[in-house]
């Protein structure tokens, strides 16, 4: 079972953070892996069970099912259903907090999936990274904020 | 119920942060309203259930009862026993989460207790503000550099 755990601070207050991410069919407009996505079967995107289809840059197709959200706790989580890449039983949490000493937002990211032996520490790389990371950059730049800060602190 | 939550973004890893609050007993130590504490009964300050009794700068006695504590999650929960405020039933949590971009610490403070309507709006301001918040200021002081 691998782990990933991501967190960070947008200077953005909460509400509107979270306006961006509750929508489940929402990534394709920020997320710069996902070149576009819908719902099937018609279903809301804030429908508990609904499946998002989508594609990322290269043309690989995803679908990923909504578990939960929660606009009182600004949470939701979702299970990855299809995926060309080896992530199996891929569960992932998103919850948002407000930072109330200055009106910011703090951003929790987490999942736990299996994957073969041996490519562990490649797929985790790759989540943390090109989904995970990349998608706190992509909300700030959507939502225009400044850049992340690089690094540890000074 | 009233309910007071306050949060902030403190610039040090959250294990060093955790090392200097998980210490029911070390309240003077960090927080600038606080003179001075001790544990009832001689018990150490992590065991669940001891009480702490302590003195705010301005003379004000309270008595506080641990309620939980996990090294793991990095919480504490507590309830108040004693205190000049007009609340009772007052339960509150200090809790952090690490911050993965910057190796940084979100902590976040939590209280839930009963009073008087007519009170409830300046106790959640003066507990927000002069307990929570004045602990993140002088935590974020003492953790810099």
């Amino acid at each position: 079972m691998v782990r990933i755990v991501e967190s960070t601070i947008l200077d953005a207050p909460v509400e509107a953070v979270w306006a961006v991410l509750r929508d489940f069919n929402g990534h394709d407009k920020w997320h710069p892996a996902v070149a576009d996505s819908h719902i099937e079967r018609g279903y809301a995107s804030d429908k508990i069970g609904c499946v998002r289809r989508f594609h990322l840059a290269d043309g690989s197709e995803l679908r990923e099912q909504l578990l939960t959200l929660s606009d009182a706790d600004m949470a939701f989580s979702y299970c990855l259903m299809e995926t060309p890449v080896p992530l199996l039983n891929y569960v992932a949490h998103v919850r948002l907090a407000p930072v109330t000493d200055g009106d910011r937002t703090f951003w929790h990211w987490q999942c736990r999936f299996d994957t073969p032996t041996g490519r562990e520490t490649e797929l985790r790389d790759m989540v943390a990274n090109n989904i995970y990371r990349a998608g706190f950059d992509a909300v700030r730049e959507h939502m225009g904020l400044p850049a992340a800060r690089q690094g540890g602190r000074p | 119920m009233p309910r007071v939550y306050a949060s902030s973004v403190i610039d040090a890893p959250a294990a060093r942060v955790w090392e200097k609050i998980r210490d029911f007993n070390a309240l003077p130590r960090w927080h600038p309203r606080i003179r001075e504490s001790r544990i009832e009964n001689g018990e150490p300050s992590d065991k669940v259930g001891c009480v702490r009794d302590f003195r705010l700068q301005n003379g004000d006695r309270l008595r506080e009862k641990l309620l939980g504590l996990s090294d793991y999650d990095m919480f504490c929960t507590y309830a108040i026993l004693e205190s000049p405020m007009p609340l009772t039933d007052y339960i509150a949590t200090l809790r952090l989460t690490p911050i993965s971009d910057g190796d940084r610490t979100f902590i976040e403070w939590t209280a839930e207790f009963d009073c008087a309507a007519e009170v409830a709006a300046d106790l959640v301001d003066g507990i927000g503000s002069g307990v929570f918040q004045a602990g993140f200021d002088a935590l974020k002081r003492q953790m810099a550099g």
